[in-house]
């Protein structure tokens, strides 16, 4: 078996949803606001990229800046979706906020679905191969650092104070919706992100891979390594994207039931464990760190 | 009135009744989100499959020869039961903690039940068989058939018997009680647990009534039925007010009536659409719902 | 005598219940003030309505002259009140540190994009920030415990954290919910004497809610009286103490 052209794809793979998991972790766990249409932003950044490349893109163009353009198109585009999205939405209390989410992700699946420009229901297909996994990985490095540096600075904290009181933290003088609808903007635009890269890499997208059970999966990878932990959201992202891999090695039966296995490692998290592996804490800043300035 | 318009009096009047076939099977399902929502304050996304299992249930049984009038009660035992090993199992641990860990937990339920489902029966359509044949009656142009004859009439005497439970019976009255305040309750005496169950059993026996109703109706069940029309029964139940029970039979009947009349008079593909659509707007207009209650609070 | 922060006839009605009846309040800028009653009286929800938390249903809120009464808090807080609050609500899982950089953050002039790149600027605004935040520590003898998490703090400290927290706002009054609650005699003394050398020390008007009566007849120059919403006395401790209506409300009510 050609080991690359087996893990190449793979970890490519991985590294989108290393992406979304840490998008969606600045909203659900950093900022503390429950979304659950975040395969919704996804899609967004996949269809512009798409079209992008199959509509848009200069011949002439090298391949890697059609991709950058074609990035940049998709994060703006994502994050337009997320201010329409986030306005509203936010200011509505937890459980309402994540149906309203949930609605709007479906939303523009259905969209899509009727949008038969981009190929409708039946799928975009030619999209141009320009992903790979040297892009998406550095995309990804740019993404953490990116992360980390907002989080130290007082923008971050101000998030992450809206996670741990948000009266608190408005009675501290902090614009909450403000900066929740940032978190949410933020996230939303590295979703669609991950969708150009995602589009570029597999050239071919079909609105059923951006359906609620993908918001789920994600949602599933960061409370697995920990809502709050950007750590938690890498390895429950890589994780959740090499399991069905194992699965499948385990035996066609064993794969089969995949979703009946994550649905229970949700609710077992949930009853025994909901912090997940890492918490809300980082591993390697805690104990390679010890803070000169208060680090997290 | 000319022979156009007439024709269109007409259409809208098929719209209105097949909405309100179809809204009360929304309504059925959305009065147990609102009852679950009422007393715990959790959105039991995995409502949507109690229905799935009473259809289910109900095909077996009637698959079995059983008559439909047996088949009915019994499928919604069989979801209620369900309902309460699941409340006992699985959300009565969890109440203590976030509703969000809850709502999770409740996602989570969801998607085993869909998928236990899908693996143990297949995930194929199932011909759900006639039960009664069906037989179409028409009231000038308005074609009604015995099977929405019986959802309706369905429909009537189980919310005439769940208001006759709510309001009329001792029960009942600790519902209402353990829904405007839990800890009042108990401390009343009330055993909120027992109460809580009670609620999701009746709940659920509900949501399964309405699948039996649902496979009748479009002579299909499926593992996935409950995703989709769980949600829009959801809808339906914030629409009218979740928590208040009216508002869910209100609710439901919106919906049902809204969609028929996005597929008589716009584009069909849009039908599900319509259902967030609504969602959406309700939450961003009035959370509260037609018949909730209005609080509005500056923070 | 100059307002800096006045409270004019507030009145909060929670559907049937009349909560808060027409109270009035006058704070001069280095005023020390204390609103006391029995359990239920209003008191937190008089806070509320000055920090913007309700919105009163009737009456108005001014700030420094300016009325704030439909402003959301962070505005309220931004123009230089702020508070501490009965249940102690600190970021929990944020470091002492943190806790009090927070509190800087709206007076913090760089943007995003700086924050992420790292510039200079943005090291220069938060290590002045950290130097602020630290003398602000020391005064609250929590210098050596700037790494911990505030929910590893023992009460009592968390309760100073939240003190110094609200002080970081740089705020013209500090609103003090409750800030002797849970501690023993001689923290409340300690607190007595900080309460007045932070009052002294930064210029400020303090007004605070509080039960315990040594505390408050200590420390308060003037004190409000509130019985079901409602203004019964007002005056130094002196005049409190012998005022037969306060009196009778503390022990003919049943609390």
């Amino acid at each position: 078996m050609d080991l690359v052209s087996y893990f190449g794809p793979l970890l490519q793979n991985a590294g989108v949803f290393i992406i979304l998991a840490l998008g969606l972790n600045l909203i659900n766990g950093i900022a503390g606001q429950f979304s659950l249409g975040h395969a919704g932003f996804w899609a967004v950044g996949a269809y512009v990229g798409a079209s992008y490349g199959a509509f848009f893109a200069p011949a002439f163009l090298p391949d890697f800046v059609n991709l950058l353009i074609s990035n940049v198109l998709g994060i703006i585009a994502a994050s337009i979706a997320g201010v329409l999205v986030g306005v509203p939405c936010l200011r509505l209390r937890g459980d309402y906020l994540a149906i309203a989410t949930l609605g709007f992700g479906e939303i523009i699946r259905i969209i899509i679905n009727n949008l038969d420009v981009v190929g409708g229901p039946r799928g975009f297909t030619n999209i141009p191969h320009w992903s790979n996994l040297f892009w998406i990985y550095l995309w990804v490095v740019l993404c953490i650092i990116m992360l980390a540096n907002l989080l130290r600075g007082t923008h971050g904290r101000a998030i992450i104070s809206i996670r741990e009181d948000e009266i608190a933290a408005a009675a501290m003088g902090i614009n909450t919706t403000k900066y929740k609808t940032l978190a949410f903007v933020i996230g939303a635009g590295m979703a669609g992100l991950a969708g150009s890269l995602f589009a570029h890499a597999q050239q071919f997208i079909h609105p059923s891979s951006f359906s609620f059970m993908w918001s789920v999966i994600i949602l599933l990878m960061i409370i697995l390594g920990g809502m709050g932990s950007m750590t938690g959201a890498i390895v429950g992202a890589v994780f959740l994207t090499f399991l069905p891999e194992f699965l499948r090695l385990c035996g066609e039966t064993v794969s089969e039931w995949r979703m009946v296995i994550y649905s229970l490692l949700l609710i077992l998290l949930m009853l025994l464990r909901p912090q997940g592996i890492f918490g809300k804490h980082e591993f390697n800043l805690k104990r390679l760190w010890p803070s000169k300035g208060g680090a997290k | 009135m000319t022979e156009q318009t007439s024709y269109f009096f007409w259409d809208l009047g098929q719209y209105l009744l097949n909405g309100i076939a179809q809204g009360s099977i929304y309504a059925l399902v959305a009065l147990g989100y609102t009852m679950v929502y009422g007393i715990i304050r959790l959105i039991n996304f995995a409502h949507g499959e109690f229905y799935m299992v009473g259809a289910f249930v109900g095909l077996f049984l009637i698959q079995a020869h059983l008559p439909f009038l047996i088949a009915l009660p019994l499928a919604m035992l069989g979801s209620g039961l369900l309902a309460v090993m699941v409340e006992r199992l699985v959300y009565r641990p969890i109440r203590k903690a976030g509703k969000i860990q809850a709502l999770i937990t409740a996602l989570g339920v969801s998607l085993l039940l869909q998928y236990l489902g899908q693996n143990l029966l297949g995930a194929d359509p199932r011909p759900f068989p006639d039960a009664l044949e069906n037989k179409t009656y028409m009231f000038g142009e308005l074609m009604i058939s015995k099977i929405q004859i019986i959802i309706i009439l369905t429909t009537v005497i189980l919310m005439g018997a769940l208001r006759y439970l709510v309001m009329h019976t001792k029960i009942g009255k600790a519902m209402r009680a353990t829904s405007y305040n839990l800890e009042a309750a108990e401390l009343m005496g009330i055993d909120t647990n027992k109460v809580i169950s009670f609620t999701f059993f009746v709940g659920a026996a509900l949501a399964g009534a309405a699948g039996v109703l649902v496979g009748m109706y479009y002579n299909t069940v499926e593992p996935m039925m409950g995703l989709i029309p769980g949600l829009k029964a959801f809808v339906a139940a914030v629409l009218g007010g979740i928590g208040v029970i009216p508002g869910a039979v209100l609710g439901g009947l919106v919906l049902g009536v809204a969609e028929n009349l996005v597929i008589g008079f716009w584009v069909s593909t849009y039908r599900d659409a319509i259902a967030f659509a609504i969602l959406i707007i309700i939450l961003l207009i009035r959370p509260a719902g037609l018949l909730g209650r209005n609080t509005r609070e500056k923070v | 005598m100059s307002v800096i922060l006045k409270a004019d006839a507030l009145t909060m009605r929670f559907g049937g219940l009349l909560a808060v009846d027409k109270f009035c309040m006058e704070v001069a800028p280095t005023d020390l003030l204390g609103i006391i009653g029995p359990n239920g009286a209003g008191k937190t929800t008089v806070f509320n309505m000055l920090t913007g938390m309700y919105l009163p249903t009737e009456g108005r809120v001014s700030l420094l002259s300016e009325d704030v009464t439909d402003l959301y808090p962070y505005q309220i807080t931004q123009r230089g009140l702020s508070r501490t609050f009965q249940n102690i609500r600190l970021f929990k899982d944020l470091t002492v540190l943190d806790n009090i950089r927070l509190a800087g953050h709206f007076r913090l002039r760089y943007g995003l994009l700086r924050s992420i790149l790292r510039t200079k600027s943005f090291h220069a605004e938060e290590d002045q920030l950290i130097s602020e935040a630290r003398e602000l520590l020391k005064i609250f003898g929590l210098e050596k415990k700037e790494t911990l998490l505030a929910r590893n703090l023992p009460y009592g400290e968390q309760r100073r954290l939240e003190i110094a927290r609200a002080l970081a706002i740089h705020p013209k009054v500090l609103l003090l919910d409750e800030p002797a609650a849970g501690m023993n005699p001689n923290e409340t003394k300690e607190l007595t004497a900080l309460i007045r050398w932070v009052r002294d020390h930064f210029k400020i008007a303090i007004v605070l809610i509080e039960h315990d009566m040594a505390l408050v007849m200590n420390v308060c120059e003037r004190i409000y009286v509130l019985d079901h919403g409602v203004e019964i006395a007002q005056g130094t401790p002196a005049q409190i103490q012998s005022n037969p209506a306060v009196i009778e409300a503390y022990l003919g009510a049943s609390t």
